[in-house]
């Protein structure tokens, strides 16, 4: 192993401080989930730029993740599409029991961490008739092993760093190669060694024959605020191992296409809020607090990065990524194989 | 060593004052400050700082780079609390230093110098966190009201925290505001301290939601009306900690290094010598050592 334990446990941390911010942005209104409060034991106030970066990457993971769960094969002539969600290094997300209640429960939705991780949320949920309620009847929980599995759901312990543990929770979630998946990975093969992340990257590609795997991470450490990102999360103790293999766009996106992806696009999260997130949304959200961080905010934007790889057997994905309605071609790049 | 001596010293050590004391001090200071017009006259040699933010360690190695008060004569464009984890200590620095020697400093109100603001940005809290009431936080934004508005520095360089304002023209506009209030939503107090220079035509909306933003043409106009060879501003961060834009019409200093400890940024301050002529003092981040044993490595958030 390649960390240690001390890294891992910053690694882990990371998790308890970003479902803080998700809960502060609940309380302010920027985004609905009635299921965060049940993760954070002690809820601080976030000031209005994080608020609105979570704002911003929760509206455009959604936007994906609906993409995703309407996505079907253009002449329906067979059994209906089983969609599968298998989420690495989930945390306490709470997309789930979000779903559950708008109605919208995937075939299967697999969330995967360290096992100190779902051992947590394996308690937290088991604790909360609000959260039990939503994984269907007579779920199978263990609080010791970090595990839940029921009719939909999955919960299950894993090493990223250990193919052979992936390939565990491959089997032991019964996930099906042959349906459509989504998987998604929010900040974290960025802490991963390059050589570590890629294999993962890849891994997906060999598993799934029609898949999305979409990122959510850091991007640019070479100017000045990047380079003191870099120093301040090594400080916290949880260093971007992958930032200066992966520092652009383009090679967010060359990750996906030389490791067996079809295609794929990124975008920086500055370009996604102004083009990506619904207008009329992005208006009512800056009402809610006064905001006085500008050329803040736009650094900040600029080196976080959603990026995607698509593999599209069937055909399903037409109506799949990013909107093109305004780009003008600077900051929109697309590479198809 | 008058009390006044010693809370300065105090202060430097990063110690807040007692309640008892700030109240005293701001009392104090409101005799002086009222005095002050609303474009407040400077005579050169001064030393311009632009944004503190309660980063009350950068703030010490700007006196360390730009000679202490009153030694050097110093005028701060606004916004010395939020952010930062230091607004009480900073701002009651520079408000003893202000009493103490108040023809060698001259403090003017930035937006953040307002009981809206600080709500949501730190010094509310943290006013709260360190005294377990809101009574210093009371003092301190009821000098707020008090502190002016712009300087104008031998008659030839306007200094302001924000920018122009479309209600102005000439700075006896300025001189007729009643500053002694919170600073409004509109109109030309709030342009003052909300306003940005932008390459554009004319005058355009801001994104901030407050004060506009005005192009070179602007600037050029107004400059020419009052006899002003340059405008002085702060209010945005600066990654080089200085810009001049319009043909060195406007020029935008920074002086909090890695804003919030996040952005990685150098700062600046401008040395006005006698003559007006113009010196930039670029400076970095106190280092870690400098911060003092207690006080806490900076956690930044980030998007995790």
């Amino acid at each position: 192993m390649a960390k240690t334990s001390g890294s891992e446990q910053a690694v882990q941390a990371t998790n308890d401080d970003a479902t803080i911010s998700k809960l502060s942005c609940v309380k302010k209104g920027y985004i609905s989930d009635d299921f965060v409060q049940f993760f954070v034991r002690r809820p601080i106030k976030r000031s209005p730029i994080i608020n609105r970066g979570y704002y911003a990457r929760w509206a455009v993971m959604r936007q994906l993740l609906f993409q995703f769960l309407d996505a079907d094969l253009p002449a329906f002539n067979g059994p209906p599409l089983q969609k599968q969600i298998l989420s690495l290094g989930a945390g306490f997300d709470t997309s789930f029991f979000q779903l559950v209640k708008e109605g919208r429960i995937p075939h299967i939705f697999v969330e995967v961490d360290f096992s100190e991780v779902t051992r947590k949320k394996a308690m937290l949920i088991a604790a909360k008739e609000l959260l039990l309620t939503k994984l269907g009847l007579e779920p199978k929980i263990s609080i010791v092993e970090g595990e839940i599995i029921s009719e939909h759901y999955r919960l299950l312990p894993a090493d990223l760093r250990d193919l052979k543990d992936l390939d565990r929770v491959f089997l032991q979630a019964t996930l099906d190669p042959k349906q459509p998946t989504l998987i998604i990975a929010e900040c974290v093969l960025i802490y991963l060694e390059p050589h570590v992340s890629r294999a993962v990257v890849k891994w997906a590609a060999d598993k799934f024959e029609t898949a999305a795997f979409v990122i959510y991470e850091q991007i640019h450490p070479n100017d000045a605020f990047g380079q003191q990102m870099l120093r301040n999360l090594e400080s916290r103790g949880c260093p971007l191992l992958g930032l200066h293999d992966t520092p652009t766009l383009e090679s967010k996106e060359k990750r996906f296409t030389e490791l067996g992806w079809q295609s794929a696009a990124a975008l920086d999260m500055d370009s996604i809020y102004n083009q990506q997130v619904d207008p009329l949304d992005r208006r009512r959200i800056e009402q809610l607090e006064i905001f006085d961080e500008f050329e803040e905010w736009n650094i900040m934007q600029e080196h976080y990065c959603v990026a995607y790889g698509v593999k599209d057997k069937n055909g399903i994905f037409p109506k799949f990524g990013f909107n093109h309605r305004e780009h003008s071609g600077s900051s929109q790049r697309s590479i198809v194989l | 060593m008058s009390d006044l001596d010693r809370q300065i010293e105090q202060l430097k050590r990063c110690e807040p004052l007692k309640e008892s004391e700030v109240k005293a001090l701001c009392l104090k200071a409101i005799e002086i400050l009222v005095e002050e017009s609303n474009v407040q006259r400077v005579d050169a040699p001064v030393t311009l700082c632009g944004d503190i933010h309660g980063q009350f360690y950068d703030l010490k190695e700007l006196f360390r780079v730009g000679g202490d008060c009153p030694q050097t004569n110093y005028l701060f464009l606004g916004d010395f609390v939020d952010r930062g984890f230091y607004s009480v200590e900073t701002f009651l620095l520079l408000l003893a230093l202000k009493v103490r020697y108040p023809d060698r400093i001259t403090l003017i109100r930035g937006n953040h110098e307002s009981r809206q603001i600080t709500q949501v940005y730190g010094f509310y809290d943290e006013c709260l966190r360190k005294y377990g009431s809101v009574n210093v936080w009371r003092y301190c934004t009821d000098i707020f009201d008090y502190l002016s508005l712009s300087a104008l520095i031998d008659n030839r360089i306007f200094s302001v925290h924000g920018g122009l304002s479309p209600s102005i023209t000439t700075l006896d506009q300025i001189r007729t505001i009643d500053r002694k209030q919170e600073v409004p939503h509109d109109g030309a107090m709030c342009d003052l301290l909300w306003s940005d220079p932008e390459e554009i035509e004319g005058w355009g909306l801001s994104p901030r939601g407050a004060g506009y933003l005005f192009g070179g043409n602007v600037a050029t106009t107004f400059n020419h009306q009052n006899k002003i060879e340059t405008i002085c501003r702060a209010h945005q961060l600066v990654m080089e900690g200085y810009k001049w834009m319009f043909n060195n019409q406007v020029v935008t200093v920074w002086s909090a290094p890695n804003y919030c400890y996040r952005c990685g940024n150098v700062a600046a301050i401008l040395e006005l010598d006698e003559n007006l002529n113009k010196k930039f003092t670029v400076f970095e981040a106190a280092p870690q050592e400098a911060r003092g044993v207690p006080s806490k490595k900076p956690a930044p958030d980030y998007f995790l």
